[in-house]
């Protein structure tokens, strides 16, 4: 799927986290890199301001940070950019000596943008069960379709998986309201303060992801934290090699005549994928609030910029350099058709960058796909978004049995030794000798095994700080790391940024209407008329008193 | 399939059931005692029970949710302990232009089909009917029902994958000079694709009720008939087709009952393609407010609409059986 497009559309249109459609196909593997998209603004749906609720300041719930550094980046974080490291340590450190389970075995419910491993005979599901020394089986879910799925298992509390991710864009309605509380276990007395020392790697994650795992004032979630930067406009270097063609693109233009160029319909070829994210980056689209010069709240679809990436991408589809495929919303194909060369130019996630690399390199020593560097529409200088600092967080299922949230918070630890550590290593490479060799510089090469097994699955419950350690893709951390260097330049706060706020229920479906919108004034369907005609019933329908709250939480902030 | 079983049993009522159902000619009712009744009509009745227990566990069970409607409803807080708002949420649904929109959808949808997909199996019958080599017509029957095994994912990538602008019809065409054209994400001839998606799936599936009512028909009837004179299309006109108009009727009266749940997933499937302007209806309207957004009671409540007019629908058209001499799909006793 195509991701990050998706998450975007939905994530941050709407004022809800819908996500019918959903997205991300990107995460990266890992707890390095993973690149879930940005924007997805907070997406809580429910109300009393998710975070802090009734006056408990948020700094009370959350851990104390105590950071732990095994191993100095080749490619320090510039602006907030994510770290690189181009070699794996010579020797790694054991964080968490013995296995800290009891042979227990947990149930746990996560999404995949793949196939799913077989759980049978699975040597990487067996050696990560044997470092924690108890054995979560995963209930896998297709990450398409995960938030119905979602919506579903929520609403009968006793038949929930002992251990739930949940992506932010996957918050279903009431979640902060009801949700949150009746279904899952409040951490707040085993990890608050100086509490998250019994867990040193626990400690080791920033604050402000813990702040974002607050609901009602109480520390429900267990974070994999999210890179600060999350999407990107990538094309097919290997491709655009071989035909000849260097991209230079410096506004929408130039990347709408660019999509025109590579389009080649009778050999099957087209320029782009549904490019809307892209869109929405280039014409600085807020990811939900922003405030104006008189001090006024405007949604992001009442926005100009919105407008104006609306026609642009109207523009884009008319041109005829869209893959049918994807004007027929063949979402869940994107990826293949970009990958296989179909589509030359997509929309997603930095984490697909990586995966591309996983899923490819073996048929295609060549593959290479490559982000635009940042570009303003208008050629003007870039307004880039920060990712929130969680996209996904995973809960634990509410329980009197004090031993078994210990062990499950122990278990957490341990998957979420940072970079330089041996859990590190197993959770995000496999097994050596396996899951992947050692070349003569020291760097691991993945078996085909590995391309089955090792799948982000551990790392969807929670992970240590965020970190780009793919150094099995040669040349990939060096590039990616680079272009993060150079986006990061661009960043911006959204307004409300890092906060987890929910939404109350009642403006839970008033953003649907946007989000196929989207859809059909891309494809000219409608006209941009039916825009204001949109927002005006958005508006009456409870836009503006969702104004109101968003504006109380401002003024009481 | 049981629908030719009934409609035979209607048609041709055994003259000694004493229970006095159709038996116009017989002798008269006589009443046996309920047990009585139970002791003779045991094997059938045991026969019927696991249909009785799963429609009452998976049908008459969950229909008790629908007080849901009334209330404002959260799972958290069950049936009784949500608020009661009495019938705001049929006012949101019927003040909701989105509703009204999945609404005219349906109807617009279940309109055509009845026109043109309803017949078509009726058509491949006639046509099966009338082919004389068994070897010839069981392949053709085989070939003709398996789309129906096949998913709705399938169908409609199936579909994308020959008519859409990448498929193989297209770059054919393009290949050879010709313009490319866009079915699959054309709203205004997306009732056409439905129609020739679902024809493609379950027109084959469809002819099996039909062979089975031309089965039942008397040979002796076509041989009388051809003796006396009557050509190919007066054996249709004056046998077959009278043969077949029970069912017909039965179907159609069915089918009615049914108009309202038009392809959920055929429609989810295709709804970005063609923007929600064409493809929401009642079924996915309901399933976006209720399961995607949470709000569970007002998709109650439109859902609950839905079934109220289908019923009426049932009701409506199996009276207008009756007055036309049919028996429809049931009697009063």
């Amino acid at each position: 799927m195509n991701t990050t497009t998706h998450l975007r559309q939905a994530g941050r249109v709407a004022d809800v986290a819908l996500e019918r459609r959903s997205f991300l196909g990107l995460v990266a593997a890992g707890a390095a890199v993973v690149g879930v998209p940005a924007l997805l603004t907070g997406c809580g749906s429910s109300s009393d301001q998710g975070g802090a609720a009734a006056g408990v300041p948020v700094e009370d719930a959350i851990p104390t940070y105590i950071p732990t550094d095994y191993v100095d980046p080749d490619f320090p974080s510039v602006n907030g950019s994510t770290p690189g490291f181009s070699r794996l340590p010579d020797t790694l450190v054991t964080s968490v000596p013995t296995p800290p389970g009891s042979g227990a075995v947990f149930t746990a419910m996560t999404p995949l943008w793949g196939t799913i491993p077989q759980a049978k005979g699975n040597q990487y599901y067996a050696a990560v069960n044997e470092m924690l020394g108890s054995t979560i089986e995963f209930q896998i879910a297709d990450g398409n379709t995960y938030g119905d799925k979602l919506a579903t298992v929520l609403a009968s509390s006793k038949d929930v998986p002992d251990w739930v991710c949940v992506p932010n864009w996957n918050l279903p309605p009431r979640f902060a309201t009801e949700i949150v509380g009746n279904v899952f276990q409040d951490l707040t007395p085993y990890l608050a303060g100086d509490k998250v020392k019994a867990y040193p790697n626990l400690a080791n994650i920033p604050s402000d992801v813990w702040k974002f795992c607050v609901f009602n004032g109480r520390l429900y979630g267990l974070p994999m934290p999210g890179e600060i930067l999350t999407d990107a406009t990538f094309y097919r270097q290997d491709v655009l090699d071989q035909l000849g063609i260097t991209p230079d693109v410096a506004n929408g233009d130039d990347l709408l005549a660019l999509a025109l160029e590579l389009t080649d319909a009778g050999s099957g070829r087209w320029g782009a994928e549904d490019l809307w994210t892209t869109a929405a980056i280039i014409h600085g689209v807020p990811p939900k609030w922003r405030l104006d010069d008189d001090g006024s709240l405007v949604h992001r679809v009442e926005t100009d910029e919105y407008r104006a990436a609306l026609a642009w991408n109207a523009r884009l589809f008319a041109s005829g350099a869209v893959h049918p495929d994807a004007v027929a919303a063949q979402d869940g194909d994107a990826k293949q058709r970009f990958q296989s060369g179909r589509s030359l130019i997509m929309a997603d996630g930095l984490g697909s960058w990586n995966e591309a690399l996983r899923d490819n390199l073996g048929a295609n020593p060549a593959f290479w796909q490559q982000p635009f560097a940042p570009f303003a529409a208008d050629g003007g200088t870039p307004v880039l978004y920060k990712g929130n600092p969680a996209n996904i967080s995973s809960f634990l299922k509410k329980t009197d049995d004090e031993d078994k949230v210990k062990e499950l918070l122990a278990l957490a630890n341990a998957l979420a030794g940072p970079f330089g550590t041996a859990e590190f290593d197993l959770v995000n490479y496999g097994v050596e000798g396996v899951h992947y060799t050692k070349d003569a510089e020291g760097l691991p090469v993945p078996t085909e095994l590995a391309a089955s097994e090792v799948q982000p699955t551990y790392v969807f419950l929670l992970s240590g700080p965020v970190v780009n350690a793919k150094v099995q893709y040669p040349g990939y951390v060096e590039a990616s790391s680079a272009w993060q260097a150079d986006a990061a330049q661009y960043l911006t706060d959204p307004l409300f940024f890092g906060q987890q706020i929910s939404e109350p229920q009642q403006y839970a479906s008033i953003g649907q209407p946007f989000q196929d919108l989207e859809k059909d004034i891309s494809r000219g369907r409608k006209s941009l008329d039916a825009l204001d005609e949109a927002v005006q019933t958005w508006k009456s329908a409870g836009g503006d008193e969702l104004r109101a709250f968003y504006q109380d939480i401002l003024d009481n902030a | 399939m049981t629908v030719p079983l009934l409609h035979r049993r209607r048609a041709k009522p055994a003259p000694e059931r004493p229970d006095g159902v159709a038996a116009p000619s017989g002798p008269p009712p006589r009443r046996l005692s309920r047990r009585a009744q139970i002791a003779r009509d045991r094997s059938l009745l045991l026969m019927v029970l696991p249909a009785v227990v799963l429609l009452a566990v998976f049908a008459y069970v969950p229909m008790l949710g629908n007080i849901m409607a009334w209330s404002s409803y959260s799972p958290y807080q069950g049936f009784f302990s949500s608020p009661w708002v009495g019938w705001e949420n049929f006012e949101r649904v019927f003040s909701n232009p989105l509703f009204l929109n999945a609404v005219g959808n349906t109807l617009a949808i279940t309109a055509f089909q009845l026109v043109f997909f309803f017949p078509v199996p009726i058509f491949l019958a006639l046509l099966l009917n009338s082919v004389m080599s068994p070897r010839v017509r069981t392949t053709i029957q085989s070939i003709v029902y398996l789309p129906h095994f096949f998913s709705w994912v399938l169908v409609v990538t199936l579909f994308q994958q020959m008519f859409g602008g990448a498929g193989l019809l297209n770059q054919t065409l393009r290949q050879h000079g010709y313009a490319g054209f866009d079915l699959m994400t054309n709203p205004d001839t997306f009732l056409v694709l439905l129609t020739m998606q679902s024809v493609w799936k379950d027109a084959g599936w469809g002819i099996i009720i039909f062979l089975a009512a031309l089965s039942t028909v008397s040979p002796e009837l076509y041989e009388a008939a051809a003796v006396d004179g009557a050509n190919r299309w007066r054996r249709m006109w004056h046998i077959t087709l009278p043969a077949l108009r029970p069912v017909v009727i039965l179907l159609l009266i069915l089918r009615l009952g049914d108009s309202l749940t038009v392809g959920f997933e055929q429609l989810i499937l295709q709804r970005g393609a063609v923007g929600v302007g064409v493809s929401e209806v009642i079924d996915t309207y309901v399933y976006y407010q209720g399961v995607v957004y949470g709000d569970w009671s007002f998709a109650a409540a439109a859902g609950l609409v839905k079934g109220v007019v289908s019923l009426a629908l049932v009701l409506g058209a199996n009276k207008l059986a009756h007055v036309f001499g049919e028996s429809g799909v049931y009697k009063r006793a």
